[in-house]
């Protein structure tokens, strides 16, 4: 499983990374750095629900 | 000028609305009102209206319903810009507030600047002041008696004290700077119209001092700033320090507000967030997209399409986060409070590049609050024989909130 990170849709609400702070890595301005994530093994869930918090639809889940 | 002489020849006359911000009901001040709900049946009429007399000083916006309308026109800067310059020409002056009145690409340029300081990580650092401040606070209304002003001693206290503590200004002058914001925001025109001029000097006087005699705080840090190669203006410094106040001290104050409101009259809410305070990080995210206080307003820069209707260069372009947050394409149970709610991409802070810049303190500002209120008042509910008054308009707010726990 993969979050695809549309980086340029970031507007730094950063509740993916409220979620997730272990797989959302945010840049000193508190916006996500660019570059897809792999989700590892038993992270599924919380994966879902940082894609499904972000405000403005920069991430998506890729099986 | 009449009403209808207000509304520009290319609106539809199907597509003039009845409601705005201000007057109609439980937008104007009502007694215990609750005018997020209010706000709820526009989601049973046409996605985009046009609503005469919206604004402060009487000009027709429309009013873009839907949440996926609002997240298109709010991200879409290039076609919908915030260069408005409404708090200066208020005073008969000319500029814009930093960053929130600057449109892309510059605003970029501010933002990368602000953003670091109240990154959610910077945020964290700041954790601590804000309970001591909130804790202060409570315990001095505590051992005042077994009852309050909920907006004046403590709400309005407690994000201007954290204001002041941003800016590196001693806690001394509280109470001077509760009184100017409560000019600012609540008086009549005259007073604020001072008020601003008063806060304005005052910040004035501070970046003066702060370029002479620099030291590690706000102030310092923007006189000093580097923005494209080249220091500051005094107007640049102005626009931003003074844009802190405005939009970070009501807003801030009327969701604390709207939250003990509802809790004051929902008991069991109360006891639950009482009894099991980790869920206060949650509910405070429900009371966000419940209770929020802001309407973005944008003007189109060139003719453009919504759902067909068209909008003309140069006409206003309402986003309230109220009805965006209650809507049933994005929300299940829009009118539900439902304090577990999980998937809530609420629009409290707006969408797009103007995302507000102090969310994340925000946030811990209502979560701590919250946190604090429950831990220290015991059940309290609105004091018997006294009257709440709720208000829209363009930042909503609840006043004479006198709650009791005798």
């Amino acid at each position: 499983m993969k979050i695809k990170v549309f980086a340029e849709k970031c507007q730094g609400h950063a509740r993916c990374w409220a979620q997730a702070p272990h797989l959302m890595h945010l840049n000193d301005e508190g916006y996500v750095d660019p570059g897809d994530i792999d989700v590892p093994a038993g992270d599924e869930k919380i994966a879902k629900h940082a894609v499904l918090s972000c405000p403005e639809r920069a991430l998506k889940l890729e099986e | 000028m009449s009403q209808a002489a207000a509304i520009p020849d290319h609106v539809p006359p199907e597509l003039v609305g009845s409601f705005n911000l201000y007057k109609s009901p439980q937008m104007a001040p009502t007694p215990m009102g609750d005018p997020h709900a209010a706000t709820s049946h526009l989601h049973d009429g046409p996605p985009i209206f046009f609503a005469p007399d919206n604004t402060r000083n009487g000009e027709g916006t429309w009013i873009i319903v839907k949440a996926e309308d609002q997240r298109r026109v709010l991200q879409d800067a290039a076609t919908f810009s915030s260069f408005r310059k409404i708090f200066s020409s208020a005073l008969g002056e000319d500029w814009p507030l930093i960053p929130l009145e600057v449109d892309p690409p510059e605003h970029g340029v501010w933002r990368s600047l602000l953003n670091p300081l109240l990154s959610p990580r910077r945020v964290m650092d700041l954790e601590p002041i804000v309970r001591e401040r909130a804790v202060s606070l409570i315990e001095g209304i505590k051992a005042r008696g077994t009852s309050c002003d909920v907006m004046n001693d403590f709400a309005f206290p407690f994000a201007v004290s954290i204001f002041l503590q941003f800016l590196g200004i001693s806690s001394d002058r509280l109470h001077e700077f509760v009184g100017w914001a409560n000019d600012m925001f609540h008086g009549a025109p005259d007073k604020r119209t001072a008020a601003a001029r008063t806060v304005i000097a005052f910040l004035d006087d501070l970046r003066d001092l702060r370029r002479r005699e620099p030291t590690d705080d706000f102030m310092t840090f923007v006189t000093q700033a580097e923005v494209q190669g080249r220091k500051m203006t005094d107007e640049e410094v102005r626009a931003m320090s003074v844009l802190l106040f405005a939009a970070g001290l009501d807003t801030v104050a009327a969701a604390l507000g709207f939250d003990l409101y509802y809790l004051a009259q929902h008991g069991d809410a109360q006891e639950l967030l009482r009894a099991e305070p980790q869920r206060v990080l949650l509910a405070s995210e429900e009371f966000l997209r419940a209770f929020p206080t802001i309407t973005p307003v944008r003007t189109a820069t060139r003719d453009v399409e919504v759902h067909g209707v068209l909008i003309k260069k140069g006409d206003l372009v309402a986003c309230p986060a109220m009805t965006a947050n209650r809507d049933p394409a994005e929300f299940a149970d829009p009118d539900t409070i439902d304090l577990d709610r999980e998937e809530n991409r609420h629009v409290a802070f707006a969408y797009g590049p103007h995302r507000c810049l102090g969310s994340h303190l925000a946030r811990r500002e209502i979560v701590i609050g919250l946190e604090e209120w429950l831990a220290r008042i015991p059940s309290f509910r609105i004091k018997p024989g006294t009257t709440p008054i709720t208000y829209g308009g363009f930042v909503f707010g609840v006043e004479d909130l006198i709650l009791d726990w005798s």
